[in-house]
């Protein structure tokens, strides 16, 4: 994904941004408008006219009074909500990219940062029209507007403020741009470099203090610490130098305004009203004006934000992955109840990583038939996972490889996935229910259908002791231990009936007395299903060989 | 919410200095906004009046000095602000990383290490528009608003009042909307936590909604998600908002009515032109802190609720007695520079040799919750000892008993004498636990923890008896030591144990559950390095519930759920 789609899908559309636009608008005009009013109101009635001639400019004081407040109350609830309309849509664009990749193409990002990329970077993607197009369009508006007055009045006091308001907005984005740039887009590394040890100590902290490493480990943190804080100080500088360039050049707008004014007086080409307006409006423009920094650190962010997105989500889907292809006509599911081909099978497959040099798993044949329980073993990095993300097509292969005697590739991926399932080695339980996380497996199911597949996983008394389907599992699965959700997953790759089930080492957290239990209650579930579905396990750890009809060692 | 939390006076000393510095440049940018109000409002009105430009360069100049003081004063106070919300995180996190330590592994392991992680490092980051934006305009707001006020009923006693009437408005406003936005936004941090939490999990559960075909469907989710999002948002934004509403409407208001009031009296003669400038430029002064104050109220909101959790936890680790796993007299976490420093010499020392480990009727509790009671038991030097039993029989609470990370009864002893409290000081265990526990840094690191003077032969060494001699000790490894596979960083633990007790000559090893990602032919390679481990006179005790380790064990232990022991 490039920065630029990025950034236009956080965006939002011409129709959902003028109308909060459009009454920030307002209210700057108001905001400016009072004062200006306000000044001729006061200069004028010094002269001691008919009160009858300052009756419009009295009402516009009031009116503006509250235009201001009320437009920009409105301003701000609408463009919010626009924003956050916005940010739906850009969930789900981003999501959508993310579809084809995941599991396998999104690897290569430590965990923290995934976390903090996805959701941080893409919710402060909705500052773009809040805080970057709005205020700049706005302030840049009012300050044409208002040079555009003042020029009326006296065109040098015009080009004096239009002036001055272009050296505000140079000095005040050069000064920042300068100072902060560079220490904003350290902060990012150094934020991380500093969580990173904070979970380190906190991840570790037992060992840590066993092995009296703890106060060295804290002091590394500490240095990170000094490092962040440095920089952040160093940002400081920034922004308060901008507002204080914005301020100065606001008053110095001001007496350049006096010193013009104040000879065109005497020469009689201005009169003393005329002369508080040119004098005061630069102070109400500056004010809107002081926007346009903050507006500027804000796009900063909202870039890199926008270029971390994109990065996460390459361009390119790589070779390692299959492409998502939609294939014409009907789904093509491979029948294999009747065919007569095995259900399964491989013939010289070989796979490898994304990014990675060499292959994984090679030259793996193997047939699988209807019934068949097949043990696959061997030692850590033989390829065991590799195999079961090829088998559910998460990673793309070389040889063959036929779901009832069709290639795959031949078939939609999803369409596969409904042929072979898989029970991940590391379950991923969804923040909710129990029932929720078996339900989405098969949403037809009923209660004591996932009553039974509780019972059959040997989740039974658990699930008593929680107090039913009904329970929460927590954050990522939080509330639940490592077998207990190994054992959920079983479940739900049960309740999905897979007529090819692959178990990534079902038994890694289970007790060795309970996993042959285990291991017979998921092949007696096999044999339930009228016989015909066929297991794969992958383990590495010792299992009953007269359970299966086939090992293969890897 | 209260307009400052005096806890964060307590906790983080740069507060305090803060406090300080900015009261004195809020008193003098006051006087130069008066000024600068002042001598404004006299160049325009002699001008009109008709005095020459060059009498009019005196106030011009001062004008121009008045300006260049606001902006520099501006500038400090902003820049002040900044550097003291930096530091005072940096002195909040430290204090409650330190409290994190004091609480221990024990605590820590009862809540979600990441979620503390968090409040850690980013979650008190909204401290930064807390101390940037609002407090600088709440010190403000406490000087130069009064002052001002001040000034215009002495320059103009009509509009003094008008702006005095319409400020009682504000603090009324702000109470009811403050309560109001809190009470809200405590409904709503969690259930935004919960919405924003959302998203994450269907991206988190990606793979699984893959394998399941229903990754098309979450499309539909994510806007309901962020929808409930926007509108819990939305419902808390209208309440905040409508103080910033109030807050400019009576401050553009009162310009307004002083306006007309000036005017009237202007065109009657009973006030001078001067006067009538000078106050029309004051009023929206008096109001601006306090607009500042309003508009960055529900950033400040955000920032006091994160400091919130980071206040309970301090609260919390203060109300502790004196933890119990480090000894006292190790070195003081606060403290900056202090390493470890029990270091021995260069190379491995002579083992401290024990004959007989021998536990006692131990018992352990958590929070009133027994998880092993009355064990007794001994460990010889030179056996193998495995400690087995179902998931929940109290294995890894003896481990940790022995460790000093819990509290128990009974007794712990080293040929019949007490054993000390192992933690920091213990030179007599060494132990790797279920979670290897890596760091980021090299593998040598790791495997040398705790070490002061790292040796590279007896890294070596230990690595090849836990089996894992493949490892390179230079490799890299990430936070938490991603980069090697789950049997790889499982070996490098036990290596790291091994390496402790050779290099400290601790009698005593104990691995908890160290061959869980094994496979057979791995873990019977560890086994023959224990083996070998043991036969140099040490005690090793391995919990396991692993067959292959198991049958290869000298003395078995068998913990029942009961905690009832069987030979």
């Amino acid at each position: 994904m490039r920065t630029n789609d990025v950034l236009r899908l956080a965006q939002p559309p011409l129709r959902r941004f003028a109308p909060g636009m459009l009454l920030g608008l307002a209210s700057a005009i108001c905001a400016v408008a009072l004062l200006a009013t306000a000044a001729y109101l006061i200069a004028r009635a010094a002269e001691q006219p008919p009160i009858l001639y300052l009756g419009l400019a009295m009402v516009g004081v009031r009116a503006f009074a509250l235009g201001r407040a009320g437009f920009r109350y409105a301003d701000r609830l609408a463009s919010h909500d626009a924003a956050f309309r916005t940010l739906a849509d850009l969930r789900v664009g981003v999501y959508e990219r993310l579809v084809p990749l995941a599991p396998d193409g999104l690897a290569g990002t430590r965990r923290g940062d995934l976390l903090s990329r996805l959701v941080g970077d893409i919710d402060e993607l909705q500052n773009l029209p809040l805080r970057v197009v709005s205020p700049l369009v706005v302030s840049g508006s009012v300050a044409v507007l208002s040079v555009a007055t003042v020029a009326i009045i006296l065109p040098a006091a015009g080009l004096a403020l239009a002036v001055s308001l272009l050296a505000a907005f140079a000095l005040g984005t050069g000064v920042q741009t300068r100072i902060s740039g560079r220490a904003e887009r350290s902060l990012a590394p150094l934020r991380g470099e500093f969580a990173d040890g904070v979970l380190d100590v906190l991840a570790s902290l037992d060992v840590l203090i066993a092995y009296g490493a703890i106060d060295s480990r804290l002091a590394d943190v500490e240095q990170a610490d000094h490092r962040l804080t440095a920089a952040v100080t160093r940002r400081a500088v920034g922004v308060g130098a901008t507002s204080a360039v914005t301020l100065f050049l606001a008053g110095g707008a001001s007496i350049v305004a006096l010193m013009l004014g104040v000879p065109a007086l005497a020469a009689d080409t201005l009169n003393g009203p005329a002369l508080a307006v040119i004098v005061l409006v630069p102070l109400a423009v500056f004010e809107i004006v002081g926007m346009v920094p903050l507006a500027l650190g804000a796009w900063r962010q909202v870039r890199a934000s926008a270029e971390r997105v994109a990065s996460a989500v390459p361009d390119l889907v790589p070779s390692e992955i299959p492409a998502e292809k939609s294939v014409a006509g009907a789904s093509r599911t491979p029948d294999t109840a009747s065919s007569k081909a095995p259900l399964l099978s491989l013939s010289a497959v070989a796979a490898r990583w994304p990014g990675a040099a060499s292959d994984a798993l090679s030259g793996l044949s193997l047939s699988v038939y209807p019934g068949d329980r097949i043990l696959i073993e061997g030692a850590s990095g033989s390829g065991k996972t590799t195999l079961a993300h090829v088998l559910v097509r998460f990673l793309e292969y070389s040889g063959e490889y036929r779901l009832g005697g069709v290639d795959v590739r031949s078939i939609p991926a999803d369409d596969a996935r409904r042929v072979v399932g898989l029970s991940e080695q590391t379950p991923y339980l969804f923040d909710d229910s129990i029932r929720q996380n078996l339900l989405f497996a098969r949403d037809s199911a009923t209660d004591s259908d996932l009553d039974a597949v509780l019972e059959r996983v040997g989740l039974a008394t658990w699930l008593a002791q929680r107090g039913g389907l009904g329970a929460k599992v927590g954050e990522r699965g939080a509330l639940v231990s490592g077998g207990q959700a190994q054992r959920l997953a079983l479940a739900r790759a049960l309740l999905a009936e897979f007529p090819v089930l692959v178990l990534d080492e079902p038994t890694a957290n289970v007790d060795p007395e309970l996993a042959d239990g285990l291991i017979r209650d998921i092949l007696s579930a096999a044999a339930g299903a009228g016989g015909s579905r066929a297991i794969i396990v992958i383990s590495h750890t010792p299992i009953p060989a007269g359970l299966f009809t086939q090992r293969v060692r890897l | 919410m209260k307009p400052l939390d005096l806890r964060l006076l307590r906790y983080a000393t740069a507060a305090r200095s803060f406090f300080v510095t900015g009261a004195l440049l809020g008193v003098v940018s006051t006087a130069s906004i008066v000024a600068f109000c002042f001598l404004l409002s006299q160049v325009i009105v002699r001008a009109i009046a008709g005095d020459s430009p060059a009498s009019l360069a005196p106030l011009l100049g001062a004008l121009a000095g008045v300006i260049i003081l606001r902006s520099v004063v501006s500038w400090l106070l902003d820049w002040t602000s900044s550097r003291a919300g930096a530091a005072v995180k940096s002195q909040l996190r430290r204090r409650l990383l330190a409290a994190l330590v004091d609480l221990g592994p024990g605590w820590l392991s009862r809540r979600n290490a990441t979620g503390v992680a968090t409040v850690a490092g980013n979650g008190l980051d909204s401290l930064d528009s807390y101390f940037s934006r609002y407090l600088p305009q709440l010190i403000l707001t406490v000087i130069a608003t009064p002052v001002i006020v001040v000034v215009m009923l002495a320059a103009d006693v009509p509009s003094g009042i008008s702006v005095l009437l319409t400020l009682p408005i504000i603090p009324v406003f702000m109470v009811l909307i403050g309560w109001a936005t809190q009470t809200v936004q405590k409904k709503q941090w969690d259930s935004l936590q919960r919405l924003s939490a959302g998203f994450l999990d269907v991206v988190g559960g990606l793979a699984t909604l893959k394998l399941f075909g229903r990754q098309h469907r979450q499309v539909s989710r994510i806007r309901t998600v962020t929808d409930g999002y926007r509108s819990e948002t939305m419902k808390v934004l209208r309440i905040s908002f409508l103080s910033g509403f109030a807050l400019e409407l009576a401050a553009s208001l009162s310009v307004a009515l002083v306006a007309v009031s000036v005017g009237i009296r202007l065109i009657d003669g009973s006030l001078g032109l001067s006067v009538g400038l000078f106050v029309l430029l004051l009023a929206p002064e008096a109001f601006l802190p306090l607009r500042g104050v309003g508009t960055q109220f529900h950033n400040a909101a955000e920032g006091v609720a994160a400091s919130e959790h980071v206040f309970e936890i301090l609260a919390e680790a203060e109300r502790m007695p004196v933890a119990g796993f480090r000894t006292a007299g190790t070195v003081s976490i606060t403290s900056s520079s202090t390493v470890s420093t029990t270091a021995p010499s260069v190379g491995p020392t002579e083992l401290h040799r024990v004959g007989l480990l021998s536990f006692e009727s131990v018992g352990v509790e958590y929070e009133g919750v027994t998880a092993v009671s009355g064990f007794t038991g001994t460990f010889a030097s030179g056996d193998l000892t495995v400690i087995t039993g179902p998931s929940g029989a109290g294995k890894s609470s003896l481990i940790a008993a022995m460790l000093g990370f819990a509290a128990h009864s009974g007794r712990i002893a080293l040929d019949g004498a007490t054993a000390p409290s192992a933690g920091a000081a213990g030179d007599w265990v060494a132990w790797t636990g279920q979670k290897p526990g890596l760091v980021s840094g090299t593998v040598l690191a790791n495997v040398t923890l705790g070490s002061g003077y790292p040796d590279r032969m007896l890294a070596g060494r230990s690595l090849a008896l836990a089996s894992a001699q493949e490892i390179d000790l230079d490799l890299e490894l990430g936070v938490a030591g991603s980069g090697l596979s789950g049997g790889q960083a499982q070996r490098v633990g036990i290596a790291r144990a091994v390496y402790r007790s050779l290099e400290r000559g601790c009698a005593v090893v104990v691995l908890d559950e160290p061959t869980s990602a094994l496979d057979q032919a791995t873990e019977s390679r560890v086994i023959e390095g224990l083996r070998e481990l043991a036969g140099t006179g040490r005690i090793v005790i391995v919990v396991s519930h692993r067959p292959g380790v198991i049958d290869s064990a000298d003395v078995r232990f068998t913990l029942e759920a009961s905690s009832g022991v069987v030979l």
